[in-house]
C-alpha cells in the first residue's frame, strides 16, 4: 500500500457521551449502517457539504424532486 | 485494491464512459436486467438494472466483490458508497439544458425549472461529496469534449487510472452519432 493509500485509511477516534453513542445504535438498527463510526462519520460529511452559509446545496425539496424523477426514469424503486 | 466508480447525473454520458472504459481493457461489471432500448442503444452498462442506489441505501451492495471493477454508480448514490474502501471516481458532466431535454424525451413529459433547479443543485452536491470524502480521488470528464476530442480526453483519464487503458480500442467507444440533444438544438427548438 503506497504512503498516500496509507494516509487516506488513517483513522482516529472521538469521545461522544455513551447515552449518545447508545442512542445512535438503536437508530441505525435495520438500517445500511454497520456501525456508529460509520453513522456518525456520514452525518459529519453531510454537515460539512453544507454551504458555507449553512444553506444545503441540496435541499430535502431538491432531494424528493430528484427522487421522484429518478423512479419514473427507473434508477430508483 | 481500488473500486472504479463512473458517475454523473443521469443522461451524462455515464454509458459511454463505462463503453469507453471496456473498450479500453477495464474490468466493467453490469448485468442485462435493463436493455438497450432507443435512449440508450448500446446499453446502460447498469447492476442491479440500474437501482443499485437502493441496495447502496439499505447497505446490501456487495462492492467488495467489485474490487479493481467498474462500476457505474449515479450522483445521487455516491454519498451512500460504503467506507473502508478506496475509490477512484470519473464523474460525468454535461450541460443541464441537455440533460434535461434528454430526461423529457425519456419522460415523454417536460421538466421545468424545478427540476433543473433539483438536479444542479445534486450535481454541486455530489462535487463537494466527492471533494470532503477523503477515501475518494475523481476527475471530471465533460461529455461534449469527449466527444469533440475523445482521444485527448480519453488520454486524460488514462493519466488518473494509472495508464491501463488501451487508449486506441478507447476512443473507438466514442460514437458522435449518438450525441442527439445538442444544446444548439435545443435552442432551435425553443425559437422555432
Amino acid at each position: 500500500m503506497s504512503e498516500k493509500q496509507e494516509n487516506k485509511r488513517r483513522y482516529t477516534t472521538v469521545s461522544i457521551p455513551t447515552t449518545l453513542f447508545k442512542k445512535i445504535e438503536r437508530r441505525i438498527e435495520g438500517t445500511g449502517f454497520t456501525s456508529v463510526s460509520s453513522y456518525v462519520t456520514y452525518v459529519l460529511r453531510e454537515i460539512l457539504a453544507e454551504d458555507e452559509n449553512g444553506k444545503e446545496p441540496f435541499s430535502k425539496e431538491d432531494e424528493e424532486r430528484v427522487k421522484e424523477r429518478l423512479r419514473a426514469l427507473g434508477y430508483l424503486e | 485494491m481500488v473500486n472504479y466508480i463512473v458517475s454523473g447525473l443521469e443522461r451524462s454520458g455515464t454509458s459511454m464512459m463505462m463503453q469507453i472504459l471496456k473498450m479500453g481493457g477495464m474490468k466493467v461489471a453490469y448485468d442485462d436486467k435493463r436493455p438497450p432500448d432507443e435512449h440508450n442503444p448500446r446499453g446502460y452498462f447498469e447492476l442491479e438494472g440500474g437501482k443499485i442506489i437502493n441496495r447502496l441505501i439499505d447497505g446490501s451492495f456487495p462492492i467488495e466483490m467489485y474490487d479493481g471493477m467498474v462500476i457505474k454508480v449515479t450522483a445521487y448514490g455516491l454519498r451512500y458508497l460504503p467506507d473502508g474502501y478506496d475509490y477512484k471516481v470519473i464523474y460525468m458532466l454535461r450541460d443541464i439544458d441537455e440533460i434535461m431535454a434528454s430526461m423529457s424525451k425519456m419522460l415523454n413529459e417536460n421538466l421545468g425549472d424545478e427540476d433543473r433547479r433539483a438536479f444542479e443543485n445534486l450535481n454541486k452536491f455530489a462535487l463537494k461529496i466527492m471533494r470532503i470524502r477523503e477515501d475518494m480521488e475523481y476527475i471530471t470528464v465533460n461529455y461534449r469534449d469527449v466527444i469533440e476530442h475523445p482521444r485527448r480526453e480519453i488520454e486524460m483519464v488514462n493519466d488518473f487510472l494509472g495508464g491501463v487503458l488501451d487508449v486506441e480500442s478507447a476512443v473507438r467507444a466514442v460514437d458522435p452519432a449518438l450525441y442527439r440533444n445538442r444544446k444548439e438544438n435545443i435552442v432551435k427548438e425553443v425559437n422555432k
